[in-house]
């Protein structure tokens, strides 16, 4: 088996590579950040094993994804390294060659997007490349599949047919090539290291490599240890950059060809003329959102919705019921059947085209490379909150998933600021939540469901970043956040990728309705149906009943006039989904239909918001409580989140409920 | 025989939703890729992995 | 007009600086202010035929002073 792991600076479209040469879909997304942890895949119809690392743009990690690296490579050494790089910013992108090249494994590097570096009047001398940096060098387009078969040829062949490199030389200034050769050789001698990984230990240890430093102070590698003050004393870092970068300057120079000169990227700078415009970003980026929230109710998803809903309540139930009442089920089977199973989980999975488009639209943002663009135009507010207009990506990846949202955090570098992030992540309104925004919506905000679930979806936002600077305040977080965003340039989506990603997204949704949203049903069922004197046919004697009418008065501040919504907001913690297919189950209807006459009969419009308000900020779901608790290393934060979760949205409903009775 | 039936295959829904709660509490306590409902390629393949070791 | 040359990483953070750097900037690069944001924003420069949002404090502490 040989291993080829996938290293290069972000957004180079490792992870399209990554797609195109293991012939499986990994994530992809057109801003910096993507792959948070290692991924894993095998070319097919071969024995080689393709690892994806995060991107990175150097071994020196800052945040936890690009330590995942250099842990990477301390402990493991891959057979082949393939450094994918950005042809067009090739400067930068060789900093972390000549790292990578210097620890000696065999490297290949791909110029990649080298469309982009054509369309802007230059190329490079691929043989002055190879013989100036001592490794073969190759071009590709990941996105158009250029140069992949070389690239698989390359990589698809035996261990022992791998050309090694000898770790690049540079000429270093004399002190500091001094310091490495000696700690090289003391490590080589007193700690049995292996001479090249010695030299490459020594250049990182010296380079102030947080990583590499902890591990020679794990492995107690003395030579290192004892030389630390003068290293830093004599600022040799500095100069390694230097060198570096000087020696990347010479060999680009010689190895740059200008073709005729084109006109320069006109899309992306008409498209950010625009999009990132001072003033108009901010109503641009809302009224991207708005553009979605319409697509996704009013203009696509709801009336196909509304069309498999008919179906569903219509003929499958009947049906079904039919088809039971002939075989001789049981009456208690035939409800459990049909006003549980088909009316609850169907009820759920008849909101899969708004999901799908909503999704769809993400998938498009993602790709085409606007999240970055949104991270700079929200600067300055999150500037104020004491954030990092980064901190907002991770938040947009919340509107799927909450639990996606909080892996994203990783990418935020300052300890502090990711807990933050990751605390506020629960109030991101994710795609569970939207069958239950939908069905209030459509019963008593017919004409403005595009409207009211952008308020929802901003009013989450506002929520996370209130909570954030109180956060801020009470841990007293000092450290400067660093807010440095590359703007890729634009891609036009490409379908498949869009679609992938809708579908990747999408697919969760499916499965959880045999799963967890089956389930939460079924238990709502079983509450709905007995009670303390056992079976019950009638349901206000359920315990479902008994345990929302004693929390009735509790609710009742909020706007809330009846029990059925509570028991539901109580199985809503399996899933969020589950809320609305108990809803159903509960009000005992088998279609859509007579569920939102029954909530337009039981809801003013505002007692309706309130709740949505509360639907929105109470308790985290099961799967997002975990991830708190193991992102963050401790229960205690997990349940400091259901707590604050629920004082929180309890407080804004009840304001909004209580004001707006005033004001009606 | 009827009754059988029918109470046979309450008990399997029954059991199958309680199993699918039980699963859900479990996955949450890893958190992580285990909590995450997205099955992307690269946790599959890690699936792959990891029985493969075993 | 909105030419500037970078002048010293003095008074940065230790991150920041590494970031730059490994973004490819360094002391007499060429940087083009493309865009500032109203209120002290960020703003969008343009080094190597790649653009970077980077914050004000930063853009200033880079440029030494003089912004336009």
């Amino acid at each position: 088996m040989t291993t080829v792991a996938l290293l290069g600076n972000p957004n180079t479209g490792k992870t399209t590579l990554f797609n195109e040469l293991t012939d499986k879909y990994a994530y992809v997304g057109n801003w910096t950040g993507v792959t948070v942890e290692k991924k894993v895949g095998q070319i097919r119809h071969s024995h080689t094993q393709v690892i994806d690392l995060p991107g990175v743009y150097s071994l020196s990690p800052i945040t936890k994804d690009e330590s995942v690296v250099t842990n990477y490579l301390l402990q493991s050494s891959p057979d082949l390294i393939l450094n994918v790089t950005n042809a067009s910013q090739l400067k930068r992108n060789l900093l972390l060659s000549v790292e990578v090249l210097e620890l000696g494994v065999p490297v290949i590097i791909t110029l990649n997007m080298i469309d982009d570096l054509k369309r802007s009047g230059y190329s490079y001398n691929l043989k002055t490349l190879s013989h100036e940096l001592g490794c073969p060098v190759r071009t590709s387009n990941a996105r158009n599949k250029e140069g992949l078969a070389q690239l698989k040829a390359d990589l698809v062949c035996e261990q022992a047919d791998i050309k090694p490199n000898a770790p690049l030389q540079l000429n270093y200034p004399m002190m500091v090539t001094q310091a490495i050769r000696q700690a090289a050789t003391a490590l080589t001698q007193k700690n049995q290291v292996e001479p090249k990984f010695a030299r490459w230990l020594a250049i990182q240890y010296i380079n102030n490599n947080k990583v590499v430093r902890k591990y020679a102070v794990k492995h107690q590698l003395k030579p290192l240890l004892s030389q630390k003050a003068y290293y830093d004393a004599q600022k040799f870092a500095d100069e390694i950059f230097e060198t570096r970068l000087s020696f990347i300057e010479a060999t680009l120079a010689a190895a740059t060809e200008q073709l005729q000169s084109t006109k320069h990227v006109v899309l992306t700078s008409k498209i950010d003329k625009l999009v990132t415009h001072p003033v108009f970003g901010l109503p641009i980026f809302v009224g991207i959102f708005y553009f979605m929230f319409k697509l996704s109710f009013d203009w696509v998803g709801t009336p196909v919705s509304t069309q498999l809903d008919k179906l569903l309540s219509g003929p499958i139930s009947t049906w079904a019921n039919q088809f039971l009442t002939q075989v001789g089920a049981l009456p208690m089977l035939r409800s459990l059947i049909v006003n549980g199973l088909i009316a609850g989980v169907g009820g759920v999975l008849v909101f899969i085209p708004q999901i799908f488009v909503l999704f769809a639209c993400i998938s498009i943002l993602e790709d085409s490379g606007y999240m970055a663009r949104a991270a700079l135009v929200t600067d300055r507010i999150m500037e104020l909150i004491g954030l990092n207009g980064k901190a907002f990506i991770p938040l947009i990846i919340g509107f799927g998933c909450n639990v996606t949202g909080i892996m994203a955090a990783r990418t935020i570098e300052q300890p502090k600021e990711r807990l933050i992030t990751t605390l506020i992540s629960p109030f991101m309104s994710c795609s569970a939540r939207l069958p239950i925004y939908s069905l209030f919506v459509a019963a008593l905000f017919p004409r403005h469901q595009a409207l009211i679930v952008l308020s929802l979806y901003f009013l989450g936002i506002v929520v996370a970043l209130l909570m954030a600077k109180v956060y801020h305040v009470i841990f007293k977080a000092k450290e400067h956040s660093i807010f440095i965003v590359e703007l890729p340039q634009y891609h036009i989506p490409r379908l498949d990728i869009v679609w992938h990603g809708t579908w990747d997204k999408g697919k969760g949704f499916i499965k959880k309705a045999g799963t967890i949203i089956f389930a939460g049903t079924v238990l709502i069922w079983l509450l709905s149906n007995f009670g303390v004197h056992g079976y019950v046919t009638q349901i206000d004697q359920s315990f479902a009943a008994d345990m929302g009418q004693i929390l009735l008065p509790v609710f009742k501040p909020i706007g809330i006039a009846t029990w059925q919504p509570i028991s539901a907001l109580l199985t809503g913690v399996l899933a969020k989904e589950v809320i609305s297919s108990s809803m159903m189950v509960l009000f005992h209807t088998s279609n859509q239909g007579a569920l939102i006459a029954m909530i337009g009969g039981s809801f003013t419009a505002l007692s309706a918001y309130a709740l949505l308000v509360f639907i929105l900020l109470y308790i985290p779901c099961f799967a997002t409580i975990g991830t708190i608790k193991s992102e963050t290393g401790s229960a205690k934060w997990a349940a400091y989140s259901v707590v604050s979760g629920l004082v929180i949205s309890y407080t804004l409903a009840f304001l909004i409920f209580q004001v707006g009775s005033l004001l009606m | 025989m009827g009754l059988l039936v029918n109470i046979i295959i309450i008990a399997v829904i029954i059991g199958f939703a309680g199993y699918q709660i039980y699963r859900a509490v479990k996955r949450s306590k890893q958190g992580k890729c285990a909590a995450c409902d997205y099955d992307c390629e690269a946790k599959k393949l890690l699936n792959k992995s990891k029985k493969h070791a075993l | 007009m909105n030419h500037f040359m970078i002048k010293q990483f003095n008074g940065l953070d230790a991150a920041t600086t590494q970031r730059l750097h490994s973004l490819g900037l360094q002391v007499g690069s060429d940087l083009q202010a493309v865009r500032f944001y109203p209120f002290h924003g960020p703003v969008i420069i343009q080094v190597d035929h790649q653009r970077i949002g980077i914050r004000y404090r930063v853009f200033k502490q880079l440029t030494g002073g003089e912004a336009s």
